[in-house]
């Protein structure tokens, strides 16, 4: 039947995680289902012959392209692959994980093709046969329930944590060789791999991160204060390293890491959504904002409305009698 | 050189607005607007590199007659020039017709550059760049956090962002469309009065319809919104709402209960 398969643009290469693509396995194996399709994943990159294994183990076809030619991310080689995909399979669907990867080609993508898009779908649901995405609007203080009218359906998908099923038969895993095509006129030079501070925010049980509400930089000692006394790391959103405070190796979202501590402090944090991409895994979230509408709350499991320039000296000084 | 930028008139960040009866739009009439933030870095972008280069900055908007104040901001933070294609039915909200309107204005100014910022705040769709791109046949570079040109050569070197803290440095030929990223360099203080003055300034208005567009407003090749709501949350936010010392004692103890302290 065709338009029932799903292309899947599975990623590899630096900042992707596996739960980037697992839950786009998920995504597009509930799609490819509800249609009597399969699913078909393009992977392009360096040395991932073990992560393509590990997409066929979910009974994904893999079209694995594996080659130092393609160490560093180039837009033209996966629109090139795609274009000769699409012709094959003839999708309904081509989903990509909402990453940088994904915000990149998967506009490309519909434009070239002269879809529909939804960018940021946090799920996708089938109501009637008709696909349904529900995505944040208005940064991220209303959801919408989008319709796209034109095939094949585009959309980047935020990472679930959704887990897919392993298949009894792995799938086909077929190397290819890709390439740009004829356009030349973006070129990449290098990849540039960020400084690590020393300490890997990534791997710690608590996270104390400070944002904008912290309004000077002096203030961040606030939060490296807290994080000492509670057994934390200190981090920060994605302001604070627009300013110079800190790095971006102190940065949790989606330019800069996803964390998944047991408990996330964020503080004077609004809860943007490619803030809360990076922490909403973890398993405590407490947000302290003076914003009683600020988005955080929604993501949060403890809210405090309150300044955090009071609030932070008075937790600090609460737990560390409380660790006595 | 030249370079035009591209500034929409948005529903302020700061509320959430309120849903309309018919659940798939909001009520805007009385909600106040501001510039799209990364189109904010954008136009800081463009005027920090005509200041290394020379040239000139032209600001555009699409949107309904209030957009024009889009415009005033431009000017106060340096562009040389705005122009405003008066959008009265769709207000700069329908995304085909938007582009095709942009690419109308722009395709004979012989840009060097072209930016915008990386996505609207009211749509989050981070399209419009790479449709304008591919309507002009021009290439295309997203989230861009740094720029250095070489206008003689026709050629940029551009770093873009990848994830995770990594970058990627690229060169790319001119003209260019360029989506520019959060932080790209600081948004200047404004003081009130820049933005009063800058009202006196001119902005060309160009009536949509004056540019004689062929295309399908209606197209299907935009995602249509069906209801709006407000984000359920991930579970219930146990709210503290209490003076900084109670507040912290109820935190804390709720933390040491659950184990994490």
């Amino acid at each position: 039947m065709s338009k029932s398969n799903v292309i899947i643009v599975c990623e590899a290469g630096v900042g992707q995680t596996e739960s980037a693509n697992a839950s786009l396995i998920a995504a597009g194996a509930k799609l490819a289902r509800s249609r009597g399709g399969r699913v078909i994943a393009l992977l392009i990159g360096n040395q991932i012959a073990e992560v393509a294994a590990e997409l066929s183990r979910y009974g994904v076809e893999v079209r694995l392209a594996d080659s130092p030619q393609h160490a560093d991310y180039a837009a033209a080689v996966y629109l090139n692959e795609l274009r000769k995909l699409l012709e094959e399979v003839d999708p309904g669907a081509v989903l990509f994980s909402h990453t940088y990867l994904g915000m990149d080609l998967a506009p490309r993508l519909a434009v070239k093709l002269s879809v529909a898009f939804a960018s940021n779908c946090i799920d996708l649901e089938i109501e009637n046969g008709s696909v349904r995405f529900a995505r944040p609007m208005y940064r991220g203080r209303l959801i919408a329930k989008v319709a796209l009218d034109s095939i094949p359906l585009v959309a980047t998908m935020q990472q679930s944590g959704a887990k897919p099923e392993l298949s009894n038969e792995p799938g086909v895993v077929t190397r290819i060789d890709a390439s740009a095509g004829s356009d030349m006129r973006v070129r990449a030079i290098r990849t540039i791999v960020p400084k690590s501070s020393g300490v890997d925010i990534a791997k710690a049980d608590i996270v104390v991160s400070g944002g904008r509400g912290l309004g000077e930089q002096k203030n961040y000692a606030l939060i490296e204060e807290l994080a000492a006394a509670i057994g934390g790391v200190a981090a920060c959103s994605r302001p604070l390293v627009d300013m110079g405070w800190l790095t971006v190796s102190s940065q949790v979202g989606l330019s800069g890491k996803t964390v998944k501590p047991k408990l996330y402090l964020a503080c004077g944090i609004s809860g943007a959504v490619e803030h809360v991409y990076g922490m909403k895994e973890a398993g405590l979230i407490v947000a302290i904002n003076k914003d009683p509408e600020a988005p955080i709350f929604k993501t949060a499991d403890i809210g405090v409305i309150g300044d955090i320039l009071e609030m932070i000296p008075e937790l600090t000084a609460q737990v560390k009698s409380a660790r006595q | 050189m030249k370079i035009a930028t591209f500034a929409k008139h948005v529903p302020i960040s700061a509320v959430t607005p309120k849903i309309a009866h018919s659940l798939d739009r909001i009520e805007d009439a009385n909600l106040a607007h501001e510039v799209n933030e990364t189109d904010l870095y954008a136009i800081e972008e463009a005027v920090h590199q005509r200041s290394l280069h020379q040239g000139n900055v032209v600001a555009i908007t699409i949107g309904g007659p209030r957009a024009k104040e889009a415009l005033h901001v431009a000017y106060a933070r340096g562009v040389d020039q705005a122009i405003h294609v008066l959008d009265e039915t769709h207000r700069g909200t329908n995304s085909v017709l938007s582009t095709a309107a942009a690419a109308a204005v722009v395709k004979d100014m012989n840009c060097d550059a072209i930016f915008v910022g990386i996505q609207a705040d009211d749509d989050l769709q981070g399209k419009f760049g790479i449709a304008l791109a591919e309507s002009l046949d021009l290439p295309v570079v997203t989230a861009v956090t740094e720029i250095s040109f070489d206008p003689q050569n026709k050629r940029a070197k551009v770093i873009r962002e990848l994830g995770a803290g990594f970058k990627e440095e690229l060169e790319v030929d001119l003209p260019c469309v360029f989506t520019i990223q959060f932080g790209i360099r600081p948004v200047r203080y404004l003081p009130v009065m820049a933005v009063v003055k800058a009202r006196t300034k001119k902005i060309d208005t160009l009536p949509i319809d004056s540019l004689n567009l062929s295309v399908d407003s209606q197209s299907a090749a935009q995602l249509r919104v069906l209801e709006l709501s407000l984000p359920v949350s991930r579970g219930l936010c146990e709210m503290i709402d209490a003076p900084p010392p109670d507040a912290m004692k109820q935190l804390v103890a709720t933390l040491v209960q659950r184990g994490v302290i």
